[in-house]
């Protein structure tokens, strides 16, 4: 089974009726020229790269937008209603909003998502701020993770240098039943988010980065030498998770280029589905 | 006068083909124009059009040759980030096979029908798939 743990449905057909909101989109995530798509295409996508279920992630900076929701979380458990057999869902509040509390709690309970995805950059937090007591206590009570963006972000608005991986190093020292990833693998600080996985078992990665060369190139850079393959293959390998943060990136060619660095067979494994069936505590073949 | 007929395919494979051929006959039968010439023009780059005869083996050699050729594990210059997409471009294989196919071709048509060899088949060709793609089949001449 091979899971994608990254994924925007931002420019998925179905939520996408309204040009306006389209276009919004385009310009708030820094995405063009891309179009939508329809589901059966990004089937066809997953199918292509051998992936079986893509975790849709909502975003909601609506603090910073008059109140305007990127991608909702209503729209995501629209979309995992319509291809249940396909999709995992992820939520997505504002901190900054005074009831993202209750909607996280609804998002967990009555959508049934099965995480929560942050961007403490774009959303204008620090991980350890204690206006994120509330959600952190809500995410351990429904036993559910969270994915924060880490890393150089091409969203606009959003400041790299807030999403430093060790800016979560005492969120992870604090909360050892929350399980965090930190993803992109924090890139261009791959060592330091090693760091914070040889520490701290609760902090996860993705592998949601092709910022410069081919799939190919960039993953022997950043999982061969900036990390090196050993240290992956031998001491984080249930710590790694695979992710495309498609549509930015290319699905296909990463989730072929991750196969061919050297790692043992079981660590690809454990990198394309196990370790996010763990990170989740949800394993949608047994759920089905 | 001209007419300009979509076509649109849905690939399902990083790298597929499609014979056309009775796709672009309906749209000259059903045009009103008569005598002419019959252009099928894919709006793409990482796609193409050629003519060829329409065999298995011949569709595995094509195939073949453009892979020996173009390599996906070469080193490419059009793997980055575009600034204008706000994504990776990594899709250089897709182009040059695009670009040693063609991304058109032409056929006379006479008295409404389009004239070509017994041989001869029009291929849509898919090198950076799965997407959604148009082909225009673009008829000109006089009724």
């Amino acid at each position: 089974m091979v899971i994608d743990i990254h994924v925007h449905p931002a420019f998925f057909d179905p939520i996408n009726e309204d040009g306006e909101k389209e276009q919004l989109r385009h310009d708030e995530l820094n995405l063009h020229k891309n179009g939508t798509a329809p589901l059966k295409h990004f089937f066809n996508k997953m199918n292509c790269a051998g992936i079986d279920y893509a975790c849709l992630l909502a975003q909601d900076y609506s603090s910073a937008m008059n109140g305007e929701v990127l991608v909702s979380n209503e729209e995501v458990r629209l979309l995992c209603d319509m291809a249940p057999d396909r999709f995992i869902g992820f939520a997505s509040v504002d901190p900054h909003d005074p009831e993202a509390a209750d909607k996280l709690e609804k998002a967990f309970t009555v959508l049934d998502l099965k995480g929560l995805k942050l961007h403490p950059s774009r959303q204008n937090f620090h991980p350890s701020d204690p206006l994120m007591n509330d959600i952190y206590d809500i995410c351990e009570k429904y036993d559910r993770p969270v994915i924060f963006h880490a890393g150089l972000s091409f969203e606009p608005h959003a400041l790299t240098k807030n999403c430093h991986p060790l800016d979560f190093e005492e969120l992870a020292e604090k909360r050892r039943n929350l399980r965090i990833c930190l993803a992109h693998f924090g890139w261009p600080w791959c060592r330091e988010t090693a760091m914070l996985m040889l520490k701290y078992p609760n902090v996860y990665t993705d592998t949601g980065a092709l910022y410069f060369d081919s799939a190919r190139e960039f993953y022997t850079q950043m999982l061969t030498k900036d990390v090196p393959a050993t240290w992956i293959d031998r001491s984080l390998r249930h710590q790694v998770m695979f992710g495309t943060n498609d549509p930015r990136f290319e699905m296909i060619r990463m989730s072929k280029a991750i196969e061919e660095l050297g790692f043992r067979q079981s660590t690809i494994d454990l990198i394309k589905g196990k370790n996010a069936v763990e990170f989740m505590h949800y394993d949608p073949e047994r759920s089905a | 006068m001209i007419e300009i007929i979509p076509l649109q395919i849905m690939t399902d494979q990083y790298n597929q083909y499609f014979i056309i051929t009775e796709d672009v006959r309906k749209a000259v039968a059903a045009s009103k124009i008569r005598n002419g010439m019959v252009t099928v023009l894919t709006k793409h780059t990482t796609t193409g059009i050629t003519v060829n005869e329409s065999l298995e083996c011949l569709q595995s050699d094509i195939d073949v040759f453009l892979s020996r050729l173009i390599p996906e594990d070469a080193p490419y210059s059009h793997c980055h980030m575009l600034p204008d997409y706000g994504s990776t471009g990594g899709n250089p294989t897709g182009h040059l096979k695009a670009m040693l196919t063609g991304n058109h071709c032409h056929f006379p048509l006479i008295d409404g029908k389009m004239t070509g060899g017994s041989a001869q088949d029009i291929w849509f060709c898919e090198f950076d798939g799965p997407s959604v793609r148009t082909v225009n089949i673009i008829i000109e001449g006089t009724e």
